[in-house]
């Protein structure tokens, strides 16, 4: 079974893993330059050093100054970011929707399924090998992702935790990548063609990653508030690898007056012909900037959750797709 | 009894593929299935290779229920329809596949087959002929060295030719090892001359079933006077008939001889019976689902 797994696969296993190596070729190179930029714009110095409360109002802005010319510099590349979150998709639909929907669609099945290992057998090899391979490619890929992106993150504010880079790093594309596995084969059980499989693997990944990102990941834990006042010197305070999730101006007694917003004036509080600072929004004495957030540091922890639930998801349509094939013919 | 099915039903949806199936197939016979396209003989061999689970009824073949039983799978060889093969594999990958996936596997045989039939070995099965590619099928399922061995229209994408030489080389193997087979075809004229036992199906339903022999001599053409429908001696059922105005033919079975001398007795050919008995409430009407006047 082992033997069969490997010649029914091997050509596909070899350009996967060409264009993994294409891939590493582009991405590495680019990577380390990155890195070289980082750290001579002395940004390296700058991440411990803003971590830190007391930071000196010019190592601030120097500092600032630093990561907006990486920024300028290697900004696109987030767009390839982008890009990259597409790949467990395609490893789903290239890998997870053609394993029974192919055999099916040739009537292949009949052959293999008659055969002394039966059919149960057959889907756990079958599904094993593959998940098997599958989580190491989309290891390597975590952590790869994880090592190109670092410096991307540390210039960006949102840090780690904000949407696309979250979802390229750490060990979530294991579970991103068993999830449009297990879809694609379940799929293949269902609709039994490649093309309609393919399809309907790649509208349900979009569908439940899109759900999971928006619907679920803001509240894997209950979020933290904190407020800043609206009176202030130098440059405002950020949070730096937070991930905001709302923030505006509110009043003392709470309502809010002006969503997705920071305001911030100088001390005095007077606009620039005598108003009381912030007074077109609304702003009574004492209104402050408000934020929900999760913070930093809850980084793996979502990684963590996010993994488990895309990974149960992958158990669950396995099941259904073992239980499925018992009844194709 | 190698096969034993008791009033075996398999449906999808709404329709029965097929209904109330009972049949008895003995150890060692060469055993046709015959029915015209739709009418369930894939259904009956898929049940009987525990592809498919019954809806109703049950099948055991050697004693055992097929469906979800890996360990009897090991004593059936299937071919399926059109003899599905990994069409990118070699054929000595293929006999290779067979042995990593069976217990018991003789790549002797199956090597000895393919040269004997100068079927290349390192050729993808893809690019090999209809017929060459059954014969692969062919030789897979032997390897097996199953005790039955079930072939879906094994001869429907052959030539004539091919046909020939496919079911030759298949009573050559099953004739040594008397191993009982059953093989499925819309045409009687494929396996006429190689079955000694036939189960005709049509419209989902077993109509006929009997070794070739007893059905022969089992059935007479009738030919005489216009007949109305009474009884005649020695007829158990007239199975069709056709009428001028003056005269009847009639396909009966018989259960002894017959003595009116109105009649003129003949014997019949197998497939004379199995036409009668295919003939025999097949018009399944759809004209109001046309929206014709019938």
């Amino acid at each position: 079974m082992i033997w069969l797994t490997w010649r029914q696969h091997r050509k596909q296993a070899f350009y996967t893993l060409l264009g993994f190596a294409a891939l590493a070729a582009v991405l590495v190179p680019i990577g380390l330059a990155m890195r070289n930029t980082f750290s001579d714009l002395g940004l390296v110095d700058c991440v411990s050093q803003l971590a830190r409360a007391d930071v000196a109002q010019t190592t601030r802005e120097t500092c600032d100054a630093g990561f907006r010319r990486f920024g300028n510099q290697y900004g696109s590349l987030n767009l390839v970011a982008v890009l990259l979150i597409t790949l467990p998709a395609l490893v789903g639909l290239f890998w997870g929707a053609p394993l029974v929907a192919r055999e099916v669609e040739q009537g292949t099945h009949r052959f293999v399924w008659t055969q002394g290992v039966g059919r149960n057998r057959w889907a756990l090899v079958k599904f094993g090998l593959v998940g098997a391979a599958v989580v190491i490619l989309a290891a390597v890929y975590g952590l790869g992702m994880s090592w190109w992106v670092d410096p991307l993150n540390q210039a960006a504010h949102e840090g780690r935790l904000g949407m696309i880079v979250f979802d390229l790093q750490g060990i979530a594309p294991i579970g991103y990548t068993l999830f449009a596995v297990a879809l694609g084969i379940f799929a293949g059980t269902v609709w039994k063609r490649m093309l309609p499989a393919m399809g309907i693997t790649l509208a349900g990944f979009i569908g439940v990653r899109a759900a999971v990102e928006i619907l679920a990941r803001p509240y894997y834990q209950a979020a933290r508030t904190k407020t800043f006042p609206i009176e202030g010197d130098g440059p405002p305070e950020v949070s730096r690898g937070d991930w905001i999730l709302t923030q505006g101006v509110r009043n003392p007694d709470g309502t809010m007056i002006a969503e997705d917003t920071r305001i911030q004036c100088p001390p005095g509080g007077k606009g620039p012909d005598g108003r009381v600072c912030g007074a077109e929004l609304g702003v009574e004495p004492g209104a402050y900037n408000w934020q929900l957030y999760q913070p930093a540091d809850r980084f793996w922890l979502f990684q963590g959750i996010e993994t488990g639930i895309f990974v149960a998801l992958a158990v669950l349509l396995l099941y259904l797709a073992v239980r499925r094939i018992r009844r194709i013919a | 009894m190698v096969l034993e099915a008791d009033r075996l039903g398999k449906r999808y949806g709404s329709t029965w593929a097929l209904r109330d199936c009972s049949l008895h197939l003995p150890t060692g016979r060469i055993a046709a299935l015959v029915g015209p396209n739709g009418a369930g003989k894939s259904t009956l061999l898929h049940l009987a290779v525990g592809l498919l689970k019954p809806d109703a009824g049950t099948v055991r073949v050697f004693g055992r229920s097929p469906y979800g039983d890996t360990e009897g799978l090991a004593d059936i060889g299937f071919v399926a329809q059109d003899t599905p093969l990994y069409r990118d594999f070699t054929a000595s990958e293929l006999v290779v596949a067979g042995g990593k996936l069976n217990k018991r596997w003789n790549a002797a045989l199956a090597r000895t087959r393919l040269a004997q039939l100068g079927i290349p070995p390192d050729k993808p099965v893809g690019k090999l002929s209809g017929g060459q590619r059954a014969q692969v099928a062919l030789a897979l399922a032997l390897a097996k060295q199953p005790r039955l061995l079930l072939l879906d229209e094994p001869v429907a994408s052959l030539d004539p030719l091919a046909r020939r030489e496919f079911l030759q080389s298949l009573m050559g193997s099953v004739a040594e090892s008397g191993t009982t087979v059953l093989l499925s075809s819309h045409l009687l004229a494929d396996l006429e001359r190689v079955c000694d036992y036939l189960i005709v199906l049509n419209a989902s339903q077993v109509q006929l079933t009997g070794t070739v022999d007893d059905l022969v001599a089992g059935h007479r053409q009738l030919v005489g006077p216009r007949h109305d429908g009474g009884a005649v001696g020695g007829v158990a059922a007239v199975i069709r008939a056709s009428h001028t105005d003056r005269q009847s033919t009639l396909l009966v079975r018989t259960d002894g001889p017959v003595t009116d001398p109105a009649w003129t007795v003949r014997e019949v050919s197998l497939e004379d019976v199995v036409l009668a008995y295919l003939a025999d409430g097949t018009t399944k009407t759809s004209h109001s689902e046309w929206g014709v006047a019938a």
